[in-house]
C-alpha cells in the first residue's frame, strides 16, 4: 500500500500510482485537516498531484526525490 | 473601455471576413502568396487586439491559428481541404464568439473547451510541420509566458540571453484512462530547468472533483535543443507545443523592472494605464525584426485607440514613432503632452510634439434602427402635410399671395422628395451583405456532395432596404444550398449529358422597376414537369386529373407548395420539404414574388423580386362601396376594364378570360362584406356596362378583383394595424394618402 493513511496523516511511501487517486481523494475530503509526508514517496502520478493542488493539505515533510523536490516545494503546497 | 471594446468588435468581425475571403481564395490557390499574408496578418492583429481584453480562449484560439499559418507561410506546411476544414471553423468559431461579445460582453461559458479542442486540431498540423521541417526556431510569440517569466524564475534557469527550449502541454483530460502519466514525461526531459504546474481551468471544489480527470497544464524549459526534447512526448503529440525561444536576460525584461515612470496619461492604477503599461511591455517581447515591426504597428493602433478613448486623441505618426521600443512608449505616456506639469528628470527627449489635431479619416456612422424608423417615420407625416399644403393654396384664390405661395408649395414639394429620398438611402446598404456568405456555403456544400461548382457572383453592389436584405438572407442560402443538392448534377452524370463537369451557380442581382431582384441560375438537371405532377398525386397534394390538367409551368412552380419535395432522399442539406415554401413565404411576406423557370437537362432560374424598402409601399388605390383602399404594387399584374358581358358565371362563382387565362373573379365589395354594387353606381364604370377589374398575382394563381374605381399610385408608409385591429385579418395595414385621407391596404392574399 503506497499510502499509508493514519487519522489525519497520509504517508506516501515508494511509486504512488493513479490507483491510490480515489481514495486519496475520498480521505482529502473527509478528514478535516489533512496533512501529508511525502519523504519516502519516488514517483507521484499526475492525479494524486491535481488532488494535492486542489486539497492543498500541510506538508508535513517534502519528497526527497529530486526530481519530486521540484515539482512540490514546502512552501507553495503549504496551507 | 467600452468604447475600445465596441472597437475591437466591429473590428474583429472585419478581419474575421477578410481572413474568410482570404482562406477561400487559397484554398483554390495554395500558391497564393498574398492570401497567406492577408490571412495571417488578419489571425496576428486578432491575437494583439484580443489581449487586451479579457477573453484567453479567444486569444489562445487566433494563437494556434497564427502557428499553423505561419507554417504555411515559410512553406513548412502545404495548404489541404482538411487544413481548410480546420481554418474554416476556426474562422466560425471566432465570428460566434465575437457575435456572443456583441450581444453580452463576455465569451460564452463554453469557449475554453471550444478553444481546445480546435487548438488541439490546428497543432496536430502545426507538430507535423514542426516534425518534418525540423526547425522550430522563431517561434518565441508562441510561448508568450516565457516572456513574462519573473526575475526569480529567470534566475533559476540560467542562460539569460540564450537559446531555451520551451514546453507547452496541455494534456487531454481523458489521458490517466490511456495510462499516461504527464508528470512523468517531464523526467525524461533533459536538462529541465524550469516546471509550472497549474490547473488549467479552477479546480472544482474536492467534492465535486473527478480524481481520474485530468485538469493541469505543464509549462517547461530546457537548456537541451527541441530535438532532444521531443522524444520525450512522442506519444502525445497532439497535446504538447514544443519550441526554441530566446530568453532575455532578466535584467532587460519589462516585469523584472519596474516601469521606468509612471505613465501619466492614465489615472494610475487604472485600466488604461494598465493597458497602455501592457503595450510597453509587448514592445519588451523578443522576436525577429519583421515581427518587432508588426508588433509595434499593432501596438501603436493600441495606443492610439487606449488615448482616443481617454479623450487625449494625439496624432498617429508621433504615436508611431513613440511606438518604436518600449523606453520611448514610456517616455511619450509617462510625458502628458496636455498637462504641463514639469517632468521630474527635466525636459525629456519627445519624439514630436503632440498637437492635437481634428481626426482625419470619417468612419462609417452606427445609427440605431429605432432613430432611423423616427426618422422616417416625421419624413412620412411631412409628406401629409404637404399634400395638404396644394389644397389649401388653391383655396385661398387668385392673386400675387397665392402665386407666391404656389411658388413656395413647389418648392417644399421638390425638398420634401429630396428629402425623404435621401431618408430612404440611408436604410439602402448594397447586396453584397447577403451575397458574402456565399462563397463559402457553396464551397462547403459543394465539397460535402463531392461537386464541382462555380459560383459567379453578379450585382453585389446592387443597393437595398436593410430590412429587405434581412429578409433577403435565408432564402438566398436555401435557394443556392438547393441548386447545389438538387440541380447540379453529379461530375460523372454531368460528363455523361455533354457538360462540363463542373456546374455554374450564377446569382445575379439588379435593380428593376420599384425593386430589387435576385436571380439564382444553375446549369444543372432542371424540374420535369411530369415527375412534380406525379410526385404532387403521391402525396396527395393533387388529384391525378387535376395533376394532368396542369400546364408545364404551373407544375414546375409546384416546388413552393407547402410540403412538398421532389428529392427522392431526404439529405441533410435541404430536400425536407420545407426549403423552397418557406423561401416562398418569407419573399411573399416582404411584399416580393418568387418566380421559377426550368428547362429540363439544361438547368433552373428562381427570380426573387423584392420591393425596394419595406417602410414605403406603393398601392394602387381602389374604391368600393364609397370607401378607398390601397392594394400593394407588388401584387398587381395590371388594371383593365371588363365589359360585363364578358363575366361569365358559374352559379356565384365568376370568371373571365385574361390573357388567354380563365381567371377566378371576386367582388371586392361582396370580400368586405359590403352590398353589392346596384349597376348604376357611382363607379365611372359607366353603370351595368363594365367592371373595373384590378389583375391580383398571387402565389398560387392569378385572381382579378372587382372594384368600383381605381384611383392613383401611390407611395404610403404603412403602418401595421395596432391594438384591437392587430386581430384583424385582410388588412395589411393602414396608409394616409398625399392628400390626407386615410385608407386600408388589403392584404389579398389573407382577403381571399
Amino acid at each position: 500500500m503506497p499510502i499509508r493513511y493514519d487519522a489525519d496523516l497520509a504517508r506516501f511511501e515508494d511509486a504512488c500510482t493513479v490507483e491510490d487517486a480515489l481514495p486519496l481523494a475520498e480521505w482529502l475530503e473527509a478528514t478535516a485537516a489533512p496533512r501529508v509526508d511525502l519523504s519516502a514517496c519516488t514517483d507521484l502520478h499526475t492525479a494524486l498531484l491535481q488532488l494535492l493542488l486542489a486539497a492543498r493539505p500541510t506538508m508535513t515533510a517534502g519528497p526527497e526525490d529530486a526530481f519530486l523536490a521540484r515539482v512540490i516545494s514546502l512552501p507553495a503546497t503549504g496551507p | 473601455m467600452s468604447e475600445l471594446f465596441d472597437q475591437f468588435v466591429v473590428e474583429a468581425q472585419e478581419l474575421l471576413e477578410t481572413a474568410g475571403g482570404a482562406l477561400l481564395a487559397l484554398e483554390r490557390d495554395p500558391a497564393d502568396r498574398a492570401s497567406v499574408d492577408e490571412l495571417f496578418r488578419a489571425f496576428h492583429t486578432l491575437k494583439g487586439a484580443s489581449g487586451l481584453f479579457d477573453m484567453a480562449p479567444f486569444t489562445r484560439l487566433v494563437h494556434a491559428g497564427e502557428d499553423t499559418l505561419s507554417l504555411l507561410r515559410d512553406g513548412r506546411h502545404g495548404m489541404t481541404p482538411e487544413l481548410a476544414d480546420r481554418l474554416f471553423r476556426t474562422l466560425d468559431q471566432c465570428a460566434r464568439w465575437v457575435a456572443a461579445l456583441e450581444d453580452t460582453g463576455a465569451l460564452p461559458a463554453d469557449a475554453a473547451q471550444a478553444a481546445d479542442t480546435l487548438v488541439r486540431g490546428l497543432s496536430g498540423v502545426s507538430a507535423e510541420g514542426a516534425a518534418g521541417g525540423g526547425e522550430a526556431a522563431g517561434e518565441a510569440d508562441a510561448f508568450p509566458w516565457v516572456a513574462a517569466l519573473a526575475r526569480e524564475d529567470r534566475d533559476g534557469v540560467g542562460m539569460a540571453g540564450g537559446v531555451i527550449t520551451a514546453i507547452d502541454y496541455r494534456p487531454d483530460p481523458e489521458c490517466f484512462f490511456t495510462g499516461d502519466d504527464p508528470l512523468a514525461l517531464f523526467r525524461r526531459v533533459p536538462d529541465l530547468r524550469w516546471l509550472r504546474i497549474e490547473p488549467a481551468e479552477p479546480l472544482p471544489a474536492l467534492a465535486q472533483m473527478d480524481p481520474y480527470r485530468c485538469m493541469l497544464r505543464f509549462r517547461a524549459l530546457s537548456g537541451a535543443g527541441v530535438e532532444a526534447v521531443m522524444p520525450a512526448f512522442r506519444s502525445v503529440p497532439d497535446q504538447v507545443r514544443i519550441g526554441s525561444v530566446t530568453l532575455m536576460p532578466a535584467a532587460a525584461s519589462a516585469m523584472a523592472q519596474p516601469p521606468a515612470k509612471p505613465i501619466a496619461m492614465a489615472p494610475p492604477g487604472s485600466l488604461a494605464a494598465a493597458m497602455l503599461e501592457e503595450q510597453a511591455r509587448i514592445l519588451d517581447l523578443p522576436g525577429s525584426a519583421a515581427e518587432r515591426g508588426s508588433r509595434s504597428a499593432a501596438v501603436a493602433r493600441a495606443v492610439a485607440a487606449i488615448l482616443t478613448a481617454l479623450g487625449r486623441p494625439a496624432d498617429r505618426a508621433v504615436v508611431a514613432a513613440a511606438c518604436a521600443d518600449a523606453g520611448t512608449l514610456r517616455r511619450f505616456l509617462a510625458d502628458d503632452p496636455l498637462e504641463n506639469g514639469p517632468p521630474e528628470n527635466g525636459p525629456p527627449e519627445k519624439p514630436a510634439v503632440a498637437e492635437a489635431r481634428p481626426a482625419s479619416p470619417r468612419r462609417a456612422l452606427r445609427v440605431e434602427p429605432e432613430r432611423m424608423d423616427a426618422l422616417m417615420a416625421l419624413v412620412g407625416e411631412l409628406s401629409v402635410m404637404k399634400g395638404q399644403l396644394g389644397p389649401l393654396v388653391r383655396r385661398v384664390g387668385d392673386g400675387e399671395v397665392t402665386r407666391d405661395m404656389k411658388a413656395f408649395s413647389a418648392r417644399l414639394d421638390s425638398l420634401v422628395g429630396d428629402l425623404r429620398h435621401a431618408a430612404l438611402r440611408l436604410r439602402l446598404l448594397p447586396l453584397a451583405r447577403v451575397f458574402d456568405p456565399l462563397p463559402r456555403l457553396v464551397r462547403d456544400t459543394a465539397r460535402r456532395l463531392d461537386k464541382t461548382v462555380e459560383l459567379v457572383l453578379d450585382g453585389a453592389e446592387t443597393e437595398a432596404d436593410k430590412d429587405i436584405l434581412d429578409v433577403l438572407g435565408e432564402p438566398l442560402l436555401h435557394l443556392v444550398r438547393n441548386a447545389i443538392d438538387h440541380g447540379i448534377e453529379a461530375p460523372e452524370r454531368r460528363a455523361a449529358s455533354g457538360k462540363p463537369p463542373g456546374g455554374t451557380l450564377r446569382v445575379h442581382a439588379f435593380q428593376d422597376k420599384g425593386g430589387v431582384v435576385v436571380e439564382v441560375s444553375d446549369d444543372g438537371a432542371g424540374i420535369d414537369p411530369a415527375a412534380m405532377r406525379k410526385a404532387a398525386v403521391a402525396k396527395g397534394l393533387l388529384t391525378p386529373d387535376a395533376a394532368a390538367a396542369l400546364g408545364d409551368d404551373d407544375a414546375v412552380r409546384l416546388v413552393f407548395a407547402p410540403g412538398f419535395s421532389t428529392a427522392g432522399s431526404v439529405s441533410d442539406l435541404s430536400g425536407r420539404g420545407v426549403g423552397m415554401d418557406a423561401v416562398r413565404t418569407a419573399v411573399e411576406r416582404a411584399g416580393g414574388r418568387v418566380e421559377i423557370a426550368s428547362t429540363p437537362g439544361s438547368g433552373t432560374r428562381v427570380r426573387l423580386s423584392l420591393p425596394l424598402t419595406l417602410s414605403i409601399t406603393r398601392v394602387v388605390v381602389v374604391e368600393a362601396a364609397g370607401s378607398f383602399y390601397g392594394i400593394p404594387v407588388a401584387v398587381v399584374g395590371g388594371v383593365q376594364r371588363v365589359p360585363r358581358a364578358e363575366i361569365r358565371g358559374v352559379k356565384r362563382a365568376e370568371s373571365i378570360v385574361l390573357r388567354d387565362r380563365v381567371v377566378p373573379l371576386v367582388r371586392l365589395r361582396r370580400l368586405l362584406g359590403q352590398p353589392p354594387d346596384d349597376g348604376g353606381g357611382h363607379g365611372r364604370g359607366g353603370g351595368g356596362e363594365a367592371d373595373c377589374v384590378v389583375l391580383a398575382e398571387l402565389s398560387d394563381g392569378p385572381v382579378a378583383v372587382a372594384v368600383d374605381d381605381v384611383g392613383e399610385r401611390a407611395d404610403v408608409v404603412l403602418r401595421p394595424m395596432t391594438g384591437v385591429l392587430r386581430g384583424l385579418r385582410g388588412y395589411a395595414g393602414t396608409a394616409v394618402l398625399g392628400d390626407g385621407r386615410l385608407i386600408l391596404v388589403l392584404d389579398l392574399r389573407e382577403l381571399l
